[in-house]
């Protein structure tokens, strides 16, 4: 039947995820809900970022990414995560960004799920499409010595139909064997935006290099182990009853 | 190692604030400016409903969280959410919630049906409100999304005081009309007094 979910590894891209296009109805709601609520955060989110994200479980699963940015503050930026820039996009994941004055106080149990974006910043693999390089300069020289947290929870990169199991910690590309993209990928994202990955290479070599970069972060290139989560029964704590 | 439920050591110090950092520059709000001029935001467009409702911590309980969902309907059996902890423009994104009709649901391998929750109680008891949405124009479209599940993985625990995204994602769930499973009346207060409502039963 062509609608069962079946196993984890569902076939083929069409249909992700399963089920009969929206009604007239809904689409009205949507359209009426939008001009009547007030929706603030999503207002917020004013940036799009396309980039390259590896799966920290199995580092030959490299997806395109794309972000939809909201700056907080000079220290910290929220993503909502998706596979794709139109409109049918899935909702992949959430990958939160800070500054390296702020990664360094956090404990190191904490910055080994975090990754650093100094060499996607610096190989021109991280895009904002459309927006000239020269207005982007001086934020990219912040981003560069900034680390990310990325967890995606839909892997439509291996054709689950829906959102399945726990989510994935997610890592950047690195200048290693392990850590680099597929050059395939990347020409694939070039074509699509009209841009050059290699130009942009060396347009952002007079970015400065982050001075350091802390080895707790990309935790994978020193110590060939990532981590995965699991979902595990767990005794749930007991309530305080009500009065 | 990092768990849900533990949190994972000291919090950065300084002014409390969540998160920490100093305001946004002038630069800054420049390029933000300019990129949403310039760019195409079609996934964030399509975002479109906001729903405001409450979950708890399938680990513990007695924590429960005032949710903010902003959702965009795929097709007529898929929504994916964005979820704040607030409806401000400086709402923290706390994680992610999908939502399945009950025919995809009963689709899905076992294993996969114990990660999600149902709607119904939450939905039925008035405690899922669309602010400002009239009555009329939201019942029909909750009398579907009563029959939904849903899955939320919260990725960053701002009730607990975490200033920073910290440690794995936390699996949450749905209020249940059960002892362990009732929204806090507290919470349900506040919130309907923020929005003016009045606890509607449908």
């Amino acid at each position: 039947m062509e609608e069962t979910i079946g196993g984890v590894f569902a076939s083929g891209r069409e249909k992700i995820p399963p089920g009969k296009p929206m009604s007239m109805e809904q689409k009205m709601l949507d359209k009426g809900a939008q001009m009547m609520q007030s929706l603030k955060p999503v207002k917020q989110m004013n940036q799009h970022v396309c980039t390259f994200a590896l799966y920290s479980q199995d580092m030959a699963r490299q997806i395109e990414t794309h972000h939809y940015v909201t700056r907080l503050n000079q220290d910290f930026l929220q993503c909502a995560v998706y596979d794709s820039d139109d409109s049918t996009a899935h909702l992949i994941g959430v990958e939160y960004i800070v500054s390296d004055s702020i990664f360094e106080k956090l404990p190191p149990e904490e910055q080994r799920l975090w990754h650093s974006h100094a060499y996607e910043i610096k190989s021109g693999l991280w895009v904002n499409p459309r927006v000239p390089e020269m207005a982007l300069k001086p934020e990219l020289e912040n981003l560069a010595k900034s680390y990310g947290k990325f967890w995606c929870t839909w892997q439509t990169d291996r054709g689950d139909r829906l959102p399945l199991g726990p989510p994935s910690l997610m890592m950047s590309p690195q200048a290693v064997n392990l850590g680099m993209v597929d050059p395939v990928l990347v020409l694939q994202r070039d074509e699509k935006y009209n841009v050059s990955t290699e130009a942009l290479k060396t347009s952002r070599m007079e970015l400065a290099e982050p001075e350091w970069i802390n080895p707790q972060a990309d935790y994978w290139r020193q110590h060939y182990k990532c981590f995965a989560v699991d979902v595990v029964p767990t005794e749930m704590k007991k309530i305080t009853p009500f009065p | 190692m990092a768990s849900s439920d533990k949190s994972a050591g000291p919090m950065p110090p300084g002014d409390g604030s969540v998160p920490p950092g100093k305001a946004m520059t002038v630069g800054q709000s420049i390029v933000d400016k300019g990129a949403q001029m310039m760019q195409s935001l079609k996934p964030i467009q399509r975002m479109k409903l906001h729903a405001c409702t409450f979950a708890s911590y399938s680990h513990d309980m007695n924590r429960q969280i005032e949710a903010h969902h902003f959702i965009t309907r795929l097709n007529q059996d898929f929504l994916q959410s964005a979820v704040y902890d607030s409806d401000d423009s400086s709402g923290r994104l706390i994680g992610v919630e999908y939502i399945i009709s009950d025919r995809l649901f009963e689709a899905l391998p076992s294993e996969e049906q114990k990660l999600w929750h149902s709607h119904a109680h939450e939905i039925q008891s008035g405690l899922w409100v669309n602010p400002r949405m009239p009555e009329m124009m939201q019942k029909s479209e909750l009398g579907e999304l009563a029959k939904t599940y849903g899955k939320f993985w919260c990725t960053w625990q701002v009730d607990r005081g975490d200033r920073l995204p910290l440690g794995a994602p936390a699996l949450m769930v749905s209020p249940q009309a059960e002892k362990m499973g009732k929204a806090k009346p507290e919470l349900v207060h506040k919130r309907d007094q923020k929005y003016k409502i009045s606890l509607l039963m449908i």
